[in-house]
Parts: C-alpha cells; sequence; structure tokens
C-alpha cells in the first residue's frame, strides 16, 4: 500500500505539489537502518538466551531425578556429564548475559536458572544436609552468569519439593524418614523441611507486592507448605499403621505434585 | 532454635536484607516519578493548546511547553542519579512509561518549531533528545540510565498519532499547508518502521498503528486536494 520505492512513474499526485516527493527515500532510513540492527541483535540475543534457558532447564530436571540418596557411581557420572553440558549451555549465553544486558534478559534465563538452583540445592542437600548458600551456589555457576536472590530463594522454594519426593520414596522403600548426622547432632529430613518452611514464613516479601518475586512467592509458599504438610501427615500414617502396611507401598501424592513440577 | 537446623540463619537475614534494599531502591524511584508524572500531565496539557492554536500564536504556547519540559528534565536527571545506583535493566520497567512521555514532549515541542530546532517539521534524533534530557543514549558498554531504542520508538509512535490530530485540527483552523507536511513526515517515518523486524512486544502491537494514522493523513490531504484547497505556490517543506 504505501512502499515509497518501487512503484510505477504515473502516480497520484496531490494536484501536482508533491511531484518528486514520491520517488524520493525518507530522510530517516539511515536512522532505523542502525535500530534496526540494534533490535536484531537484542532479538537474537533473546532468543539464544531463552533457548538455553530452556535445555538448562531439561537438564536440572533430569538430573534431580536422578539424584537419590547413595548415588550410584553410574548415576554419578551421567549427573556429571549433564552438569557439563550444563555448563558449556550457561557458558555459550555468557557473553550475552555480560555487563548491562545481565538484568535486560533476567527474564528469559530466570527460569534455567531457578531449575538449576533446584538441582544444585538438591544435590548439596544429598550431599552435605545442608543448604546450600548463595555465595556457593554463584561459584557453581561460570563466569558471566550471574544468581540473583530472587532466582536463588525461588530455587530454594522448589527444592522443599524434591526433599518432599525424597522423604516420601525413602520412607516407602525403608519404612523410616531419611536421616543425617550432622556435628550438631542427629537430624531427619522432616526436621529439615520444617526449619526451611520457618525461614520461609520468616521472610517478609510484602514489600515486593506488585514485583515478579512478589507473586511468585505467594504462588510457590503455598506450594511449599503442602509439601511440609504431606511430610507429615506421612510420617503420622507411618506411625500409626506403619506395621500394618505392606513393602513396597507408596502414598498417594496426590494431584498436587503437578502443580509442584510445574514451579 | 532448640533443634540443630540445615538452613543456616545467615542465608534468611541476608535474603532479607536484600528484599529491603530493593524495595527502599524502587520506593526511591517511585517517588520521583510521582513527580514526573505530574509533570508530564502539565506539559501535556500545554501542548494540547497546539490543536486550538492558529500557527502564527503558537510561539507562546510552544516556550511555555519548553518550560514545563524544563521541569521535567530535572526530574529525569535525579531519576537518572538514583536509578544509576542499580542495574538500569532491574528497574527500567518502572520508569519507561513516563521517559517516553518526556522524549514524546521534547519530539513533539521539537517538530513544532521549539526546543531549539529553527524549523518547525524537523525530527529530533535520539542523540538530540538524549543531549536536551542530559543523559546518555542506547548505553551498551556500561551499565548506567540512558534513554533506550525502544522508548525513543515508542515515542515517536506517539508523536504520528498526535500529529494525526493536529493534521485534522490545523484544517479546522484553516491551515490547509500543514497537513501536507504532516503527511509526508509521517509517511517518510513509516518508511522507517517498515524496515524494522519486530518480534511481538508492545512495540510491535503499537506500530501497528500507524499505518491506520498514515491513512488518516492521507484522507485529509485528499479531501484538501479534491476541493482545490492545497496552497499551490509553495511546496511542503521537508
Amino acid at each position: 500500500m504505501s512502499n515509497e520505492l518501487p512503484m510505477m512513474p504515473a502516480k497520484r499526485n496531490h494536484d501536482g505539489v508533491e511531484k518528486e516527493s514520491e520517488s524520493r527515500v525518507s530522510p530517516f532510513m539511515p536512522m532505523f537502518e542502525v535500530f534496526r540492527n540494534e533490535l536484531d541483535e537484542h532479538h537474537d540475543r533473546r532468543e539464544r538466551i531463552i533457548k538455553a534457558s530452556r535445555d538448562i532447564t531439561a537438564a536440572s530436571k533430569k538430573i534431580v531425578r536422578s539424584l537419590k540418596n547413595d548415588i550410584p557411581s553410574k548415576i554419578e557420572s551421567e549427573t556429571q556429564e549433564r552438569a557439563a553440558a550444563m555448563n558449556k549451555q550457561f557458558l555459550s549465553i555468557a557473553p550475552d548475559l555480560t555487563g548491562i544486558n545481565a538484568w535486560r534478559y533476567q527474564r528469559q534465563i530466570s527460569g534455567g536458572i531457578q531449575e538449576y538452583m533446584e538441582a544444585i540445592s538438591f544435590e548439596t542437600y544429598l550431599r552435605q544436609q545442608t543448604l546450600i548458600t548463595i555465595e556457593d551456589a554463584r561459584k557453581t555457576l561460570p563466569e558471566g552468569i550471574d544468581l540473583t536472590s530472587d532466582d536463588y530463594v525461588l530455587g530454594i522454594f522448589d527444592l522443599v519439593g524434591e526433599l518432599m519426593r525424597f522423604a516420601i520414596t525413602t520412607m516407602a522403600t525403608t519404612g523410616s524418614l531419611p536421616r543425617s548426622k550432622g556435628s550438631d547432632g542427629e537430624r531427619d529430613v522432616l526436621m529439615d523441611l520444617r526449619s526451611l518452611r520457618t525461614s520461609f514464613e520468616a521472610l517478609n516479601t510484602t514489600s515486593c507486592g506488585g514485583t515478579g518475586l512478589g507473586k511468585d512467592v505467594e504462588k510457590k509458599m503455598e506450594v511449599m507448605k503442602t509439601c511440609v504438610e504431606k511430610v507429615e501427615t506421612a510420617v503420622y500414617g507411618m506411625i500409626i499403621r506403619g506395621r500394618e502396611r505392606p513393602k513396597g507401598w507408596v502414598p498417594d501424592l496426590g494431584n498436587d505434585r503437578g502443580a509442584v513440577e510445574s514451579y | 532454635m532448640a533443634n540443630p537446623s540445615m538452613v543456616d540463619p545467615k542465608i534468611f537475614e541476608s535474603l532479607q536484607t536484600k528484599i529491603d534494599e530493593d524495595a527502599e531502591a524502587r520506593e526511591q524511584i517511585r517517588a520521583i516519578l510521582q513527580t514526573l508524572e505530574r509533570q508530564g500531565k502539565t506539559t501535556q496539557s500545554v501542548l494540547s493548546r497546539v490543536h486550538s492554536t492558529p500557527a502564527a500564536h503558537l510561539s507562546p504556547v510552544i516556550s511555555s511547553a519548553e518550560k514545563s519540559i524544563i521541569d521535567e528534565i530535572a526530574s529525569v536527571k535525579s531519576l537518572a542519579e538514583i536509578a544509576s545506583k542499580s542495574p538500569y535493566y532491574k528497574y527500567n520497567g518502572m520508569w519507561s512509561r513516563d521517559v517516553q512521555n518526556v522524549i514524546f514532549a521534547i519530539l513533539f515541542c521539537g517538530w513544532l518549531g521549539g526546543m531549539g530546532t529553527s524549523d518547525a517539521g524537523k525530527l529530533l534524533t535520539i542523540e538530540e533528545v538524549g543531549k536536551v534530557l542530559d543523559v546518555p543514549v542506547n548505553l551498551k558498554d556500561q551499565d548506567a540510565f540512558h534513554i533506550s531504542i525502544e522508548e525513543y520508538l515508542q515515542a515517536l509512535i506517539t508523536l504520528i498519532e498526535e500529529l494525526a490530530r493536529l493534521a485534522i485540527n490545523s484544517v479546522t483552523l484553516g491551515d490547509y499547508q500543514q497537513p501536507l507536511q504532516i503527511s509526508q513526515f509521517v509517511k517518510d517515518l513509516h518508511a522507517g518502521f517498515q524496515i524494522l523486524n519486530l518480534k511481538n512486544d508492545s512495540l510491535r502491537r503499537r506500530s501497528d498503528s500507524i499505518k491506520y494514522n498514515v491513512k488518516k493523513i492521507e484522507d485529509i490531504v485528499y479531501d484538501l486536494s479534491l476541493r482545490n484547497l492545497i496552497p499551490k505556490a509553495e511546496a511542503p517543506s521537508s
């Protein structure tokens, strides 16, 4: 309709006033060419990051699924391979996320980072029964990839879901909760879940009302509480009817598991 | 706590600190934006008078708009100072709309012949807008407050909408020359927008409106030419 350049010479003219104007090129073209290049670069970066974030998410999920209490060497090496592949993904987008662009694409990368946080914190828990600190988590990421405290918190929320699965599966197969002996005495996973819950509940996020963190925290807080309560109910069930239960019985995890996985 | 815990309490303490710091940063930015928004409305209402002011009497309106824009520039300056303490893209969503409004006001005022442009009908480049606001533009190698390309383009779309309105109103004021000038200007901008590869974002959605505005202005020119109302002697300056 209004492509200015390639048109037939005979064209509507406003009473001859604009005789030459139709054949002229917009004086703003050089400026828009610069804009076009900038925007193209931006979109390319954005797409690369979205793709990497998806791959990192998938790899993290696989790692989490294969992690168990005693990590057999075969799974161990598989996990390491996946971690190495993930590391490559991170490295490939590190140049896109340097300097000012670290926050520019935060929304695109944050899904992958949170999933990664979940995997790395679960692994740390299985090995050491501690919550990985943000500093230590940061150290596991390649140079140039930033871990924001928001992504850290949201990843740790998801850790609760993993610990629930871990607790319930272990109870089903061994008949007792996973326990650990630390320097500070003996604990079980339910105590750990409760201390996570207490810490989360103490976190005051009312100030982040309209922000992304505020909304996510609200959703994840509910899921997190449900997870802890499920383990509590399962422990109760184990104590009440523990010895009547046939071996290999698995408590019903219900539909909420889907919700846990998707967020 | 009586029980030993997997959670080092320091972890959540420092998370809380971070959350509170972020809230404080947002609060500071919000305070400036309130001022900027109010000033933006003042400028907008001054610029609105353009639609009912004959070209000959435009200069008091322009200088009054310029005065109002100077207030906005001061606010943008304090915004830039506060905002540059945090990563630019962390909070830029908060001010983007207000900054777009300021850019638009500067572009419109400049197009009318204000902001130090000698003639009407000129487009201030993003660099010129940056100079007026005394802030950098399109920063890439440094993380600080600046005017982004997207903000400039959004302001251009607002300018096009405003000029479509002005094209109609200038006819009402008896100025048959202005629509021709607007038509050429907007067509040139439209040609520029057409070479951009826009993704499905807000820029894309708003830029769809440009072609309707081009058509609206063409219709006005058509109406004028049909009735032989187009001044013949002078070609539109461009």
